[in-house]
């Protein structure tokens, strides 16, 4: 019984990925500010990232390293034009509440 | 894995570096740039995309008709489908670039970055019709959604602009999530990120959950990236919100170039005679969307009364026919490759035509969105009502236009299918291109026999004139004669 505790394999990595990206994915889907829903998308990417670099390492494969490295690089550069995207809302409205967002719901 | 780097390899991407090294150039020359007009960049734009499409067509025909070739350490490919589909989006990008300067103008939101952020989106859309590798399919889409988050943000002022970049960026965030998460546990399964090494290992994987679960998120991912109903929501809004050149470079580059992702992904690495199939197969949840896509996507197009959401639902409809097609290609249909790329040319010209008549229709100030706005356009401006109507007519799917072909081929592919598995979605399919009909001919009615409100000016501009022009007589031409475009791939 004790093995599950203190034999810690590849298992226990991809289960706390799976974890982390459900978190992410609960995140995005109740939180209404912008910014966690932001957070929330970083999470499962970072779940993602993780089950690549487990995946990598369980194959010894270095595509998977490359992988992750990518991903990496891309959130940086996406959270850069959401962060923008944000702060331009709320300079508009003084929120960025996106249940708020109904200009254009008919 | 072959990691050699061969110089000629570099010849074969032609048109990939002649479009991004025109983005970057667009974006030093934004910096550099002196004179008062800004939107005078497009020359620039247009120029780096269409020499982009020149060097793919003269590389078409440099490669034989079977020829599929691996490239840069197996991250892309060659072969005559990328070929035809990246002339296809250099091409979008040239009329969608061309559609921008007036457009800017007449409603004030003239930036010079447009440009460079538009080729930069398509060189992502280069990358996806080469991709050969998971890595560079998640890559090319990056590259591309995040250029056209930017645009679509573009006219920061408006409201209405910011928050569909809200929307599109967090809905798109949120589904590159799931894509590398299903990338992930493909690669799990499979041990390779190559998609061509894939489409062996997947079918005798000791992990048959991983290949399940991974196709699901996949199915999801590109259900929000094509706007597929139940992930279509953010669509309308988005479509709405964004200037009007860039609605159209959304609706037709981006989906296509999302479609170009699927026939690599599902056509590829995750085709063949087991992965698809039985209850557990990706091939089972995207009927069921395609179904859903078509059938939702026009029965709320049928309500709305502004001219930009009812196009973004046609899209989405257009969407689900896409999506019998990718069904059809995973499920073994030979003649489904050539059936899409021709319904992605035949619904890009379309798309572009139809967008190009709305920010005609609209000037400063004003941009005509409602159906009431366009009440007896054709006595004021018989041309653009008579380009509208074409467009609508092959939108329809109403022979004799591209459309009518483009959705006969698709659904002859699904009918290709063993024991005719898609019929059913076939029956779907063809009975909502009759529904379509009705919408698409709710607008045709209000320019020809309605009384006009109020005469008005339109945007002058030749270039939008040149692309009101020439899609019609695309459509025309593809709809008379269609074999040539079929036998392209």
């Amino acid at each position: 019984m004790n093995d599950i505790f203190w034999n810690v394999g590849y298992p226990h990595y991809l289960v706390l990925a799976a974890i982390l990206f459900l978190i992410g994915t609960v995140g995005v889907l109740v939180r209404r500010n912008a910014l966690i829903i932001l957070m929330s998308v970083e999470l499962m990417l970072n779940a993602a990232n993780m089950t690549v670099l487990i995946f990598a390492r369980m194959w010894g494969d270095l595509s998977g390293h490359t992988f992750a490295l990518m991903v990496i690089a891309v959130a940086a550069a996406e959270a850069a034009v959401g962060l923008a995207i944000v702060v331009a809302v709320f300079r508009g409205r003084r929120n960025v509440d996106v249940d708020r967002l109904t200009t254009l719901r008919h | 894995m072959n990691l050699n780097f061969d110089p000629k390899d570099l010849g074969y991407l032609a048109p990939y570096l002649i479009m991004t090294v025109s983005g970057l150039l667009l974006v030093l020359a934004e910096a550099f740039y002196k004179g008062k007009d800004r939107t005078a960049l497009v020359g620039l734009a247009v120029a780096g995309s269409v020499a982009s499409a020149i060097a793919s067509i003269i590389l078409y025909t440099q490669v034989g008709p079977n020829v599929s070739q691996q490239i840069m350490g197996e991250m892309l490919m060659y072969d005559r489908t990328s070929y035809v589909l990246s002339a296809l989006f250099a091409l979008t990008t040239a009329v969608a670039a061309l559609m921008s300067p007036s457009h800017q103008r007449e409603h004030q939101w003239v930036i010079g970055e447009y440009y460079g952020t538009m080729l930069m989106a398509a060189s992502g859309m280069i990358m996806l019709a080469h991709a050969a590798n998971l890595v560079t399919v998640f890559l090319g889409i990056e590259t591309m959604s995040i250029g056209v988050y930017v645009m679509t943000a573009m006219r920061r002022t408006s409201r209405r602009g910011n928050e569909a970049a809200m929307k599109y960026f967090l809905i798109g965030a949120f589904a590159t999530g799931f894509l590398v998460y299903g990338m992930a546990l493909l690669y799990g399964a499979a041990g390779t990120t190559s998609i061509v090494a894939m489409r062996g290992t997947l079918a005798s994987t000791a992990n048959p959950g991983l290949v399940i679960a991974g196709g699901f998120l996949l199915v999801v991912a590109f259900g929000f990236k094509v706007a597929a109903v139940p992930f279509h929501m953010w669509a309308p809004d988005a479509y709405e919100g964004a200037p009007t050149p860039v609605t159209a470079f959304m609706a037709a580059a981006v989906k296509a170039a999302a479609i170009a992702a699927m026939i690599r992904v599902f056509g590829v690495a995750l085709g063949g005679d087991v992965v698809p199939f039985g209850a557990l197969g990706w091939a089972s949840p995207l009927v069921v969307i395609a179904a859903i896509t078509i059938t939702i996507g026009n029965i709320s197009a049928v309500r709305q009364d502004n001219i930009k959401r009812m196009l973004a639902y046609s899209s989405i409809s257009h969407a689900g026919v896409l999506l019998t097609g990718i069904c059809a290609l995973g499920l073994g249909s030979i003649t489904a490759n050539p059936a899409i790329v021709y319904y992605l040319i035949a619904y890009n010209v379309t798309t572009m035509g139809a967008f190009a008549v709305v920010a005609y229709v609209g000037s400063r100030g004003r941009e005509r969105l409602l159906v009431d706005d366009w009440a007896g356009l054709a006595g004021q401006h018989p041309a653009a009502a008579l380009a509208m109507t074409i467009c609508l007519l092959s939108l329809g799917g109403m022979p004799p236009t591209g459309g009518f072909f483009g959705k006969f081929y698709i659904f002859k592919a699904a009918m290709d299918v063993n024991d005719g598995q898609l019929l059913w979605l076939v029956l779907v399919g063809v009975v909502n291109s009759a529904i379509s009909i009705y919408y698409y001919l709710r607008i045709v009615t209000a320019m020809y026999f309605r009384e006009a409100n109020q005469p008005f000016t339109p945007t002058r501009s030749g270039a939008l004139v040149f692309v009101m022009a020439m899609c019609p007589v695309l459509i025309l031409e593809m709809g008379i004669m269609p074999g040539w475009w079929l036998k392209l791939v």
